[in-house]
């Protein structure tokens, strides 16, 4: 690959965006197809490089340099593979921090205390084989958007001009590969969506858009010190100071920030974590809050409550599997050793999320907060995947992260159809609407089951793997977890039925309800219209296919999960064999493509 | 004496000082200065309405000043003291005479449109500006005590008259009278410390304490004298840098002040007097960093955390942006506090990104504002949104900028700030940086979401719409005055917002240069 996909992949929706700006805002259809142009090539690009990623492995790169306890660091490196990399220098010079090193080789004990490391950070990208899926499904859903983004939608020009800046935002986050890179992404991603829920949507967007970006901002920003911290303190160890996020998953595998912290309060010494352990909650507050997992949830039902249906597509499609992305490929991969040391706690925040999550999901009227709740739920299974740290567990939440960002997308959509409809989302008053909507229902169903994790359905695919992997660790936290499936399946039957099945209830314009007998069809409701069909078309044949024959994903998914469970030098830890789904029952699965693992 | 032979045995002190009269040293310095006795001559000839050549005259004399001090960047003379070691126009000065060169620049082209405006058009305005920009020059490069407090006052006096400038109005008189008292305190409290520093040392001059304080501190004998001195002279420079709990005059000051005065005051001051304090402490008083460390970063953090919280309780705009300058001003003294060069280069980084995004954010206050009124409710940003988008888009990036987003320069300024206090092992700082930072989003965005969800006010009262600025540069009109009026004062935001961000993206641009600055002596 000579010419830099990825790159052009991540700057196409900025270029998008800067095109649309060009265009004059009266001029509704042309902003429109250039909009879904630039999605659509995006798209295109992303499905490009999922294909090329697994037809040629490549092994990771060797830390330069720099040493720990007197051993070299230079055979040591990423167990990772990423490919597709490109790296540009950003600030800093490599002759300064050439230099330094040199100093400190030198033995020259003072220099540390003199001079501050240069601080050198860079441009460099690069997807391993869990961002080459989030990036598709990223190209996917903004692409989705940009086609259900309503021709009755106020300024269409500035909310395809942000969703452009948003996709850039999103997938920088995805492919960032040095860490500063990563927090500039994650934060200057914000900016678009804030503008998005403050421009458009329902009358509290104002406050919503404040509460979600306070309240994400203030979780990162204990990460971004974390950042320093781990330049710092991995610098003062190894002599390699670096924001290179290859090098510094090389630099975990080796044991680093280890000695406890203390603290003297008036002669007594207390004792707290490691700084490896600092770090890991650190990373953890932002991610925790961006997932959302249950204690920092709160700005999730005000921001899914008052968003537009194209902006929520793509908001709790996948700017909500960040924080999950941000758990593997930053906690798991940075903090081996904390990640285990945190397992307990992470997995009852996940078990709490799962159950919450639903039993609200159970108490809600409103179709989009069912949708909402659901939500929080579906992703507390992902970090109880995550955090089960064995290959079945991690590689289901991977597959789990995808499947959401399916469903969720398809569930908002449907939802936002009965919206524009019937001008309500109150479940209490819409009702057998399978009579006169009965492609809208078939959909639907598909959808809903696939949220219920039923079999034949992707969901149960990654919700099994998940199980199967915190069973390993803990069968009490598998059957909290399990608890979590019935709830879905009790909520999600609630909301389909309420809202397909019995007489047909249909919410007039006026406030008043026409009833209409269980024998007459809903006269004047339209069921979906071809472009309709075809935006939920592609989700549901996804959450069907996966369903069926899930092996090609699984094995691929796996193969990368098995990287990331590496990392501790503990080895793979899939203890059972993989059951029935098509998938080498190995503990370490070999790449696809014919490759070998590294 | 001790201090004598001290000074005699130190090998490295430059003893042949460059010959007195170096002119070419202090060439800004004169240029400005006698900018402004000509701009005092031609007032006196020119007619005061409608008349663009005063302002033009001192854009003329701030740009050779600029073209002057580039020039001396890049030649970057091994020797930089000058005048017995009186001063120094090292980087160091230099890199703060471009930011307030810079800013001086931009009031300028903002002031004819804002002066008539306001109905204040007086050529003694530019005279003044211009004397107090002499005032920050020799501020920057200051190597003598005795030159430190000639600097401060000949910015001070200049900036006591400016801040009452709108002569009929009582808010600007009150203001202007605070400014004079508080600041002829804090004067006195800078005077004091040095006459202290100077009864214990025996030097006025800045190298010369360096060493005898290097001796006294390797021996360990802290005297409480000159701690005292110390102290006094931190009280002093912390009123002028308007960081709490010295703050009080600030949100007084800033709001009463014609907007204009409040932008240059609210930048160039604070960046003449953070460089004297760099310079003080960060080198001078370098032996005594043990003593004044922990004071310095108490001061830094009750800054962060008075003026962060302390704004979420405004509803003036003005006061909003001067108790953000107080919160500010706490952050740039993260990286004094930590007094080592990477703090030092983070703090200037910092005013640097500051000079950007406030004046970026007082000039659209100052764009809005109409005669006898400066822009100073919420109502009258709201809807601002809809009615000029341009304008309140790049005032939405002033706002970021100052709660630091990525995409924009105070992001890099607050990320080398942190970098320098963690490496520094002043982990407190840091969490004490963070946490106001994410309390300074509410009112920042606040700001934003008035912007872009309110209503507009236009309805009420039509007069409102001043200037149309759009990012092309071809509609910078205002209905009822001269297209001229408006091109500079839109230049003025677009450049600032255009600057915002592109050195938000490549924060090289200043780091680099910043990477070959010394505190001459440090």
């Amino acid at each position: 690959m000579t010419w830099p996909i990825l790159g052009i992949t991540l700057f196409l929706p900025l270029l998008g965006s800067a095109v649309l700006a060009l265009i004059p805002a009266s001029r509704t259809m042309a902003v429109r197809t250039v909009g879904i142009a630039f999605a659509a090539a995006t798209f295109a690009l992303s499905l490009v490089m999922l294909v090329s990623f697994y037809a040629t492995p490549k092994v990771g790169s060797a830390v330069l340099g720099g040493s720990v306890h007197g051993r070299s660091l230079a055979h040591v490196a990423s167990p990772i593979t990423f490919q597709f990399q490109e790296q540009l220098s950003w600030l800093g010079s490599t002759r300064a921090l050439g230099q330094f090193r040199q100093a400190l080789n030198q033995g020259n004990n003072g220099v540390n205390q003199a001079f501050a490391p240069p601080i050198n950070f860079s441009f460099h990208i690069g997807v391993d084989g869990l961002a080459v899926w989030m990036v598709a499904l990223t190209g996917l859903l903004f692409l989705l958007a940009a086609v259900a983004l309503s021709r009755r939608e106020d300024r269409p020009r500035s909310f395809l001009i942000l969703m452009g800046l948003a996709e850039t935002g999103v997938i920088g986050v995805l492919v960032s590969l040095d860490l500063v890179l990563f927090y500039f992404f994650w934060e200057a991603a914000l900016i678009p969506l804030y503008f998005q829920l403050l421009g458009w949507g329902g009358p509290r967007r104002g406050a919503a858009a404040l509460k979600f970006i306070i309240y994400t901002v203030a979780g990162s920003l204990f990460m971004l010190l974390a950042i320093l911290g781990l330049y710092f303190i991995t610098g003062a160890e190894t002599g390699v100071y670096t924001f290179d996020v290859p090098t510094q998953i090389a630099m975990a595998t080796q044991v680093i920030g280890q000695h406890p912290t203390s603290l003297t309060i008036f002669g007594h010494v207390f004792t707290f974590l490691t700084p490896e352990q600092w770090l890991f909650l650190a990373f953890a507050l932002a991610f925790a809050i961006k997932v959302p997992l249950v204690p920092f949830h709160t700005w999730l039902p005000d921001a899914y409550g008052s968003g537009t249906t194209p902006f929520l597509i793509f908001f709790a499609g996948i700017v909500s599997k960040l924080g999950a992305f941000g758990l593997i490929r930053y906690n798991l991969a940075l903090f081996p050793q904390a990640s285990h040391f945190f397992q307990p706690v992470m997995l009852a925040l996940g078990v709490t999320s799962i159950l919450y999550g639903g039993l609200m999901a159970l108490g809600q009227r409103d179709i989009r907060q069912i949708v909402a709740y659901s939500s929080i739920s579906h992703l507390g299974f992902v970090v109880l995947g995550i955090f089960a740290l064995n290959v079945d567990g991690l590689g289901g939440a991977i597959v789990q992260m995808v499947n959401h960002g399916i469903i969720v997308a398809g569930l908002f959509l449907c939802v936002g159809m009965l919206e524009v409809r019937f001008g309500t989302r109150d479940l209490g008053r819409m009702g057998g609407l399978a009579r006169p909507m009965p492609i809208m229902a078939g959909m639907f169903l598909v959808l809903v089951l696939a949220g219920m994790g039923m079999p034949l359905m992707n969901s149960f695919v990654g919700e099994f793997l998940i199980l199967l992997g915190v069973f390993q660790v803990s069968p009490a936290w598998a059957v909290a977890a399990s608890l979590g499936v019935v709830i879905a399946c009790w909520y999600m039957l609630r909301l389909y039925q309420g809202l397909t099945q019995g007489a047909v209830r249909i919410p007039g314009t006026g406030g008043e309800e026409r009833r209409a007998g269980g024998s007459v069809s809903g006269g004047g409701v339209r069921d979906l219209r071809a472009l309709e069909i075809a935006l939920l078309a592609p989700l549901v044949a996804v959450c069907i296919g996966v369903g069926i024959y899930p092996s090609p994903i699984i094995s691929t998914i796996r193969f990368n999960a098995s990287q990331y469970m590496r990392l501790d030098g503990r080895g793979p830890q899939a203890l059972m064999p993989t059951l029935g789904l098509g998938v080498a029952s190995s503990s370490a699965p070999q790449p696809p493509g014919g490759g070998s693992a590294p | 004496m001790a201090v004598a032979i001290q000074l005699a045995a130190a090998p490295w002190l430059p003893l042949h000082f460059v010959p007195a009269g170096n002119l070419l040293g202090v060439l800004p310095i004169l240029i400005v200065g006698g900018g402004a006795v000509l701009v005092l001559l031609a007032d006196l000839m020119v007619p005061r309405r409608g008349n663009l050549v005063l302002p033009v005259a001192t854009a003329v004399v701030l740009l050779g000043a600029l073209g002057t001090a580039a020039g001396q960047w890049a030649v970057h003379a091994a020797n930089p003291i000058v005048f017995n070691g009186a001063y120094a126009d090292d980087r160091f000065a230099l890199f703060a005479d471009f930011v307030i060169l810079i800013t001086a620049l931009a009031v300028v082209a903002l002031s004819p449109g804002y002066l008539r405006r306001r109905g204040m058009e007086e050529g003694e305005y530019y005279i003044l500006l211009l004397a107090s920009v002499t005032g920050m020059l020799v501020l920057t490069g200051a190597l003598n005590l005795i030159v430190v407090f000639l600097g401060i006052e000949l910015l001070s006096i200049p900036l006591y008259v400016l801040a009452g400038f709108a002569r009929d109005e009582p808010l600007p008189q009150e203001a202007a009278m605070k400014y004079l008292l508080l600041g002829g305190f804090a004067s006195g409290f800078l005077v004091y410390g040095m006459a202290l520093i100077y009864g214990e040392t025996g030097h006025t001059g800045l190298v010369a304490i360096h060493h005898v304080l290097t001796a006294t501190a390797v021996s360990q004998q802290f005297d409480p004298m000159l701690l005292a001195g110390i102290a006094l002279l931190a009280v002093g420079l912390s009123f002028k840098v308007s960081a709490a709990p010295f703050h009080w005059w600030t949100p007084d000051v800033y709001q009463g002040s014609p907007a204009l005065v409040t932008t240059f005051m609210s930048v160039a001051t604070k960046v003449a007097a953070f460089a004297v304090f760099l310079r003080l402490f960060s080198a001078t008083l370098a032996p005594y960093r043990a003593e004044w460390q922990v004071p310095i970063a108490v001061v830094a953090i009750i800054s962060m955390v008075f003026g962060n919280v302390v704004a979420l309780a405004q509803t003036s705009v003005k006061r909003l942006l001067a108790y953000s300058g107080i919160a500010q001003a706490g952050y740039v003294m993260i990286g004094l506090a930590v007094g080592r060069p990477d703090g030092t280069e983070a703090s200037l980084y910092y005013l640097a990104a500051y000079a950007f995004m406030n004046t970026g954010a007082f000039a659209v206050i100052t764009i809005l504002s109409r005669r006898g009124e400066d822009c100073d409710r919420y109502s009258q940003l709201s809807g601002l949104g809809r009615r000029q988008p341009a304008l309140a888009g790049l005032m939405a990036i002033f706002m970021l900028s100052l709660a630091g987003f990525p995409l924009t320069v105070g992001f890099f300024g607050k990320f080398f700030l942190f970098s320098a206090a963690i490496h520094d092992g002043q982990l407190p700082l840091a969490i004490w940086g963070i946490l106001t930072s994410a309390v300074s989003l509410f009112y920042y965005l606040r700001v934003i979401l008035i912007m872009f969800s309110g209503v507009p006010e236009a309805a009420t009262e039509p007069e409102v719409q001043v200037a149309g600025v759009t990012l092309g540069g071809a509609a910078l009109a205002a209905p009822d005055s001269a297209v001229a009026v408006g091109v500079p004062a839109g230049l003025v935001v677009v450049l600032a917002g255009a600057g915002t961000l592109v050195l938000g993206i490549f924060p090289a641009l200043i780091y680099t240069l910043l990477q070959g600055i010394t505190v001459v002596h440090g």
